[in-house]
Parts: structure tokens; sequence; C-alpha cells
């Protein structure tokens, strides 16, 4: 964090939640493949996006994140049935919640990726790392101390 | 108006019954404007029972609070029913509850009141500050509040006490109950929550402005979790140490995470009865948060939260035809 401010421009921290049977493999893919994305994006498996607490978002953005990517299985894809339609009405709701707080809402991104999709997952990195970018820093809610 | 000697005959009815425990209602306070919730073993104990525009505390808490302590050998555990007397947002608050599985609906017995709105203490306490003595409020039919102070009687106009939340309040009538008191009323002219008022043209920054000014003030006294009857984990997750979902410290970052967690996990559950907004010693307008999820639920997903004990919870289902214009 500390050398990203000294350089100038502003790099964002995201933190990808990813579902271990889509999302993550596709990320795998778009490694194996060789294909290029921003390196702003830290990613946390996880078995299936529907593990994914809304409290892992909030604190993720309290800790030093700037943006939140939840990847999981195309709908209908989930290894465990139904976790993505799940996560996908919560996600929603945080949404709507952090917009009446006045934190942007755009700061948490949801996408289908799946394992076949490494350029996809790439893209989709491109366009979060931009749009969080045109954000700015996240400070609202940042945590003063860190220990 | 509810009648007072039909509520007091009918709590007498049921806590005389073999298999009631006691019966919870409303008593007169101990001075000013508040009421406090009473407890009845016993059918005497039923004769301080009262019911006015000053009953707004949610008994819908009580039957989850209720100690059980480890049962002595032979000993058999008290399984008779517990009475309460609630208002149409209380009873919407058991529906729920019990639609989560938090309570049987054999164990309650109910005392439904048709709710014509019920006054916001804070605002009574504003025009009449620094009252000690007890203090008789009734309605009449012109929706005026008749205020006794001693010898002095006050006539104010409804709307200038009445709750904000009961001022949009959709559901007077109790969804759920055993016995009514009086007639159902009628559902007031359906008006917005004021604090949803105007809110799509404020723009992003002033709204974390104002949320930042109120949220400063949070003491974390966890006084909206105690009072809300949807609040009722055995462990909550803001008492948990591993993991420490927020910390302990007072400051800016957790207050706004507590509160996030909060509204979240009222989210598709709140029925309104706004108590959480009621009991803030830092006066955040909770409230607001609350409306605002219900509505957009309302919205998204076609939810309303307590009205159908048999209905699956917000977040334990789902529709494939669920909005999705956000996921890139």
């Amino acid at each position: 964090m500390m050398i990203q401010e000294q350089k100038g421009e502003f790099e964002p921290n995201i933190i990808g939640f990813l579902c271990n049977w889509c999302s993550y493999a596709g990320a795998d893919l778009a490694g194996t493949s060789r294909i290029q994305y921003p390196p702003n994006i830290r990613i946390i498996k996880v078995m299936c996006s529907g593990r994914v607490n809304p409290m892992f978002v909030v604190n993720a953005l309290q800790q030093g994140a700037d943006g939140v990517l939840i990847g999981g299985c195309h709908p209908g894809d989930c290894h465990y049935q139904s976790g993505n339609y799940l996560a996908r009405r919560r996600m929603a709701v945080l949404k709507v919640l952090l917009e009446q707080l006045g934190i942007e809402p755009d700061r948490v991104k949801m996408t289908w990726v799946s394992a076949a999709e490494g350029k996809k997952f790439a893209q989709v990195i491109e366009e979060v790392t931009r749009d969080i970018k045109k954000l700015g820093p996240m400070k609202k809610i940042r945590r003063d101390n860190e220990w | 108006m509810v009648d007072q000697k039909q509520l007091i005959k009918t709590a007498k009815e049921i806590v005389s019954r073999e298999d009631v425990k006691y019966i919870v209602g409303y008593k007169q306070g101990t001075y000013g404007f508040v009421t406090s919730p009473a407890f009845a073993y016993t059918p005497e104990d039923v004769e301080s029972f009262i019911y006015n525009p000053l009953c707004k505390k949610n008994l819908a808490v009580y039957p989850i609070l209720e100690e059980k302590l480890p049962l002595k050998r032979g000993e058999e555990e008290d399984k008779r029913k517990i009475g309460l007397v609630v208002k149409g947002c209380d009873s919407r608050a058991l529906v729920q509850i019990i639609q989560e599985k938090g309570l049987v609906r054999e164990d309650l017995v109910i005392i439904g009141i048709p709710c014509k709105g019920v006054i916001d203490l804070k605002k009574i306490e504003k025009r009449f500050p620094n009252q000690t003595e007890v203090v008789d409020v009734e309605e009449n039919d012109n929706s005026e509040y008749i205020i006794k102070i001693g010898d002095t009687v006050h006539t104010i106009p409804k709307e200038e006490l009445l709750s904000e939340v009961c001022k949009s309040c959709e559901f007077p009538n109790p969804p759920l109950y055993d016995f009514l008191m009086g007639e159902e009323v009628e559902v007031r002219e359906k008006e917005v929550y004021s604090g949803l008022r105007g809110l799509d043209e404020t723009p992003i920054e002033e709204r974390w402005a104002y949320w930042e000014k109120h949220f400063q003030n949070c003491i974390r006294c966890y006084a909206c979790r105690e009072a809300c009857p949807l609040c009722y984990c055995k462990t909550c997750m803001a008492d948990m140490l591993d993991p420490q979902w927020i910390r302990r410290s007072v400051n800016l970052s957790e207050n706004t995470a507590w509160n996030i967690m909060r509204a979240f996990h009222l989210a598709g559950r709140c029925i309104s009865c706004g108590e959480c907004e009621s009991v803030c010693p830092a006066n955040i307008p909770l409230m607001e948060l609350n409306k605002k999820l219900e509505k957009d639920v309302k919205e998204m997903f076609k939810y309303t939260a307590g009205l159908d004990t048999e209905e699956k919870t917000l977040f334990g289902t789902f529709n494939p035809d669920d909005p999705n214009e956000f996921i890139m």
C-alpha cells in the first residue's frame, strides 16, 4: 500500500472471492494460458460463491480493499445447485444497503466465470480494475489502526 | 380504542387456563409517559393491564428472552404456553419468528389488538419535558390525543405525536392471533416513510456525510439488538471472538460495520415496529436503513416479511429470475 502511494498514480487493491469450481479454475486457466491481466486483484478461494458472507465484503473494505469481486459459476452450473443464486440475492441487498449509506455500491462486483473462460476472467479483472480506479481509494470505513 | 375491560377479561380467562404459564401485557409505568411490560401469572396480576397509545414496546421479544434453566434430575420441562398482547407489527414479528422456526405457534396464546398507531416517546417527552407524575393518555374519535397531566387536559392532534413508522404502517391489524380485541381498523392511507422521502435526489456523498455524523455517535450499546424481536441469535456475530467479525473499539469503521451487519441481518425480516430507533440513545435513524431495505426487497423479490408462517425466508430461497443487472 505504501509503495503505491509513493508512485503517485492510484493502484487499487481488489479482493476477489472466487468459487473453487468455476471462477478459480477460470483464473487458473487465465494463468496457464498466459493471458495478461492487471495485478491488482488478490484472490481468496472459497468453496462456493454462496459461502461469501456479506461481512467478508465489509471486512475487506475495512481492512484496505478498494473493491471486492465475487466470482461464481454461471446460473444453473453451481456445484452445489443453488449457491450462486443465493449469493446473488445477498449481494443485491448488500448493494442497496451500501448505496443507502453513501458507500459506492460499485465497489462490490459480482461475476459469473466458468472454468473454461480464462479470457473472460482477464476481461473482468481489467474492467473491475478500471472501474475501481475511477472510484478512487476507499477511505470511508477504513480501519485507522493497522495491527 | 381497545376496550380495557374486554382485554382484562380475556387475559384473565387465558391466564386461568391450565396450559398457560403467564401472559405478557402492558402496565402503567412508574413515571411520565413510560409504560412497562407486565407479567401476569395469576388472574389478580392481570388487573394491572392497560392499553393506551403509549404502549409502543414490542412484547414479541419476551418469549425468546425467557431464560431456560437447566433441569434437575427427574424434573420435567415446563411446556406451558405463553400469552402475549400484540399489536399489528408485534404480531408480524411473531409470524416471522415462527416462519424461521424460532418459536412454535402452539406454544403461544396471542391476544391481538387492532392498532391505530402509537405515540413516539421521544416526541411526547420533548413536548412535555420532565414529567415525573404518571400521565394518562387517550385517543378520541377525532384523531386527537387527550393527555391528562395533573388537573390540566391537553388535546393534541394525533399526527404531531404519532410515531413515524406508524404513519406508513400497512398492517395495523395483527395477521396472527387467537383473540382479537375489538374491530379491525382501517388501513391508513399509504404514505411514504418520512426518512425515505427525497432520497433519490440526495447525491451519494451527502448520504455518507449524513451517516458518518450518526455512526460517529454510536456507542455500540447494542440496545437496538436487545429491543429487536428478530435479533434473537443465541450468539450474536457481534459478540463472537473467533472469528471476530467486528472489533470492539468504538470508532467510525467498526460502528459502520456493526450497523451494516445489523441492517443486513434484518433485510427481509424487519417488520417495522421501530423499536430499534426508539431505544437508540444516540438517536441514529436506524429505521431509514430498515425501511429502505424493506422497500427494495419488496420491489426486487416481491417479498414482504411476517405475513405467512408457511412462507420461506428471503435468503433461504431464490428465484432464477432474480435481478441480475449488476452482474458483470
